[in-house]
């Protein structure tokens, strides 16, 4: 389903991003990619959307490449959702506003379809409640899971997590996580840059780990976990598991 | 009437005695704008400060004064220093002043544009200030710095950065509004202009020549300012292209 | 202090400001209109909008206010033909001099705008015209507003300098009755009062907008 082909990134002209990266993921698989800060998993996640523009490689979503000039951009990235670290809800709507505005400009839905899907999705994720607060009123949790509920209501068939957990105090980990485990569960194709390695173990069918800009180990979680084939891995799970 | 039958003499710009007196108006604006600007900025970050102080009766001060200095006109203020100023003093005084300062009009405009621009350049370090997040004052409070070093290696630059765009504006804008000091007889770059075309009849040609010297003052500030700007750059923000 | 030159004069002084307000109105509306097409195009990355744009910007903040009233006031009959009168040539100076700095405080309001805020719309598949409406102008226009009230402050107390031409608006007005009663500093307080008490209203009003945006932060 996601094809990344020898992809290499430069910000600027020193800083080699990503180093000839290679994957592949299949529909429905849920993906972890972990590394230290600045390994270039954020990265890798944002040339997936087209967020990101990556001067070598090719990167094929469901049959269609990224950075090809004809490709509709707008269309590819409406099957694929985000969801940030910062969360990044607009502060001057709702969360129910927040979640059908895509719908409604992009799939041209009807305000009404679009609110009753949102409605919906705000239920799914356990806050149907606070439909109508705006993200300055909500607790990190809360706006991070509106905004799990906004990347879904493009009906995507990819959802990328871009260190979701990170910035949320420790008791609302556990309500985002639950719900990722929810769609991972229902066959989401995930790819989700995380340091949460319980939620790694729970679904997780291949993990990925990253270090200056190259995949240095990969392959199913037990085993990563249980024997580490690099040195580099395991000085990264000797540092993360204590 | 139009303006080709205008006749065009631009050695106007250098006869005696017409262009010594330009390049006197010239240097006339440059050293006047830049006494006010020291006192501005001086007279400015005491103002902020004060304006931030956590003792109300400090910040009433503050306030007070840049109320009474933003909300008059420069014009009126000009007029006040150079026509109403000096009555208040005692008579000795007045007589004093008008034995041993000549060019009173010209320091009555450093006062006023000085005592105007200092109210705005306290505005702008306020702003730069409250966005200063209030732990970066606490950090520094814990490790021992007084307020007064806070200011200083902290928090002073940080705002600075911060607010740079707006203070650049600032800077242009005291060089620009030494222009009205003409009001109350100052021989600065416009007046002067405007006084040899009542000699000569060539008022094009001084304009043009006045509006030569400021922008040339615009495109130094601009340029300089710009590359600091991009030096200072703090990353995150939107750039141009987007 | 002889309070009564004021009292006697006021209507006239007074006058004037119907003149200095609808300079105000005009310069607010047409050079906010001006400015943000200005800052657009200085936000472009097309060099046909963004080169014009900026030089246009760069000059007009380089030159005193005073400059461009004398050089419209000369220039503009020379080029029509016609006589223009003070009012127009100052309205003419004034929108097109203050534009240059709406252009400014919209562009800083925009880029304030944090730009995952941007790459938040774009992965829902939004176009960039549709960020820009609906994620960026709502957020910059948050951001701009107290800006904009301090300069439309700045824009009234600048119509002062119509006196340079003649204009007669308040300040001129104020400045004709001193040269009948000599009394002026009783005059250019009063002069300041008047000004102080319009644009501290508008102060407060920037302050009080400032002051709701961070409590919805």
């Amino acid at each position: 389903m996601i094809v990344i082909e020898h992809v290499s990134l430069w910000y600027g002209k020193d800083f080699k991003a990503l180093d000839d990266v290679s994957e592949t993921i299949s529909a429905g698989q849920t993906v972890i990619i972990c590394g230290a800060s600045g390994s270039g998993k954020s990265s890798l996640l944002r040339c997936i959307n087209g967020l990101e523009r990556f001067q070598e490689g090719k990167v094929m979503v469901d049959g269609l490449s990224v950075q090809h000039p004809r490709t509709n951009i707008q269309k590819l990235r409406s099957r694929i959702g985000m969801v940030f670290q910062h969360f990044e809800l607009y502060p001057h709507m709702t969360a129910l506003e927040n979640i059908t505005l895509a719908p409604i400009r992009v799939a041209r839905k009807t305000k009404a379809d679009a609110g009753r899907q949102a409605e919906a999705l705000l239920d799914r994720v356990g806050i149907l409640d606070q439909a109508h607060k705006y993200p300055g009123e909500l607790s990190g949790g809360q706006q991070q899971r509106v905004a799990i509920a906004r990347a879904l209501a493009m009906e995507p068939k990819i959802m990328l997590f871009d260190e979701p957990t990170s910035a949320l105090d420790p008791e609302m980990i556990k309500e985002v996580l639950d719900v990722m485990v929810d769609l991972a569960e229902a066959g989401m194709t995930m790819i989700v840059v995380t340091h949460e390695m319980g939620f790694a173990k729970k679904v997780a069918d291949e993990i990925i780990f990253m270090d200056n800009g190259t995949i240095v180990e990969k392959g199913a979680v037990h085993a990563f976990f249980k024997n580490p084939q690099t040195e580099r891995a395991q000085q990264f799970l000797g540092r993360i598991l204590i | 009437m139009g303006i080709f039958n205008y006749q065009f003499d631009w050695s106007v710009l250098w006869q005696e005695p017409y262009g010594r007196l330009m390049i006197k108006g010239i240097l006339t604006t440059l050293h006047l704008s830049v006494l006010a600007w020291i006192l501005a900025v001086i007279i400015g970050i005491l103002i902020a400060m004060l304006r931030v102080a956590p003792r109300g009766s400090a910040r009433f001060l503050g306030t007070g004064y840049v109320q009474i200095f933003r909300n008059t006109p420069l014009l009126v203020q000009l007029f006040f220093w150079y026509y109403a100023a000096p009555l208040l003093l005692p008579q000795t005084v007045q007589e004093w002043m008008y034995d041993n300062i000549p060019n009173y009009a010209y320091w009555a405009g450093v006062v006023g544009l000085g005592a105007y621009t200092a109210s705005r350049v306290a505005e702008q370090f306020r702003a730069g200030f409250l966005a200063i997040p209030p732990d970066q004052y606490r950090a520094a409070y814990a490790t021992g710095l007084t307020p007064f070093q806070t200011y200083r290696y902290v928090i002073i630059p940080f705002a600075f950065r911060v607010i740079l765009p707006a203070f650049t504006t600032e800077f242009l804008t005291c060089f620009k509004n030494s222009a009205l000091a003409m009001t109350i007889g100052v021989m600065e770059t416009t007046h002067t202009a405007y006084y040899i075309d009542s000699f000569t009849w060539h008022g094009l040609e001084t304009t043009t020549a006045a509006s030569l010297v400021y922008l040339s003052i615009a495109i130094i500030i601009g340029v300089s300012m710009s590359a600091l700007e991009k030096r200072l750059h703090i990353p995150g923000m939107i750039v141009r292209g987007s | 202090m002889d309070l009564s030159v004021i009292f006697k004069n006021a209507p006239f002084m007074l006058g004037g400001l119907i003149l200095s307000f609808q300079l105000a109105a005009i310069t607010i509306i047409a050079g906010l209109i001006l400015g943000i097409v200005l800052a657009s195009a200085r936000l472009s990355s097309k060099s046909v909008f963004y080169y014009p744009a900026t030089i246009y910007i760069h000059f007009f903040r380089g030159l005193p206010l005073i400059l461009v009233i004398f050089w419209l006031y000369f220039l503009a009959p020379v080029i029509l033909g016609t006589s223009v009168n003070e009012f127009t040539a100052a309205a003419l100076a004034f929108v097109v001099f203050e534009a240059a700095y709406f252009a400014e405080i919209v562009r800083s309001g925009i880029q304030a705008v944090p730009f995952g805020q941007v790459m938040a719309a774009h992965s829902t598949g939004l176009s960039p015209l549709q960020t820009a409406r609906f994620v960026v102008i709502p957020q910059a226009l948050r951001n701009m507003v107290p800006a904009l009230v301090t300069q439309s402050v700045v824009v009234f107390q600048d119509t002062s300098l119509g006196y340079v031409i003649g204009l007669r608006e308040f300040l001129r007005r104020v400045n004709l009755t001193d040269a009948r009663e000599a009394r002026s500093v009783e005059l250019y307080l009063f002069a300041g009062l008047v000004y102080f008490s319009i644009c501290s209203l508008g102060s407060r009003a920037s302050r009080r907008l400032e002051k709701r945006r961070f409590e919805a932060d």
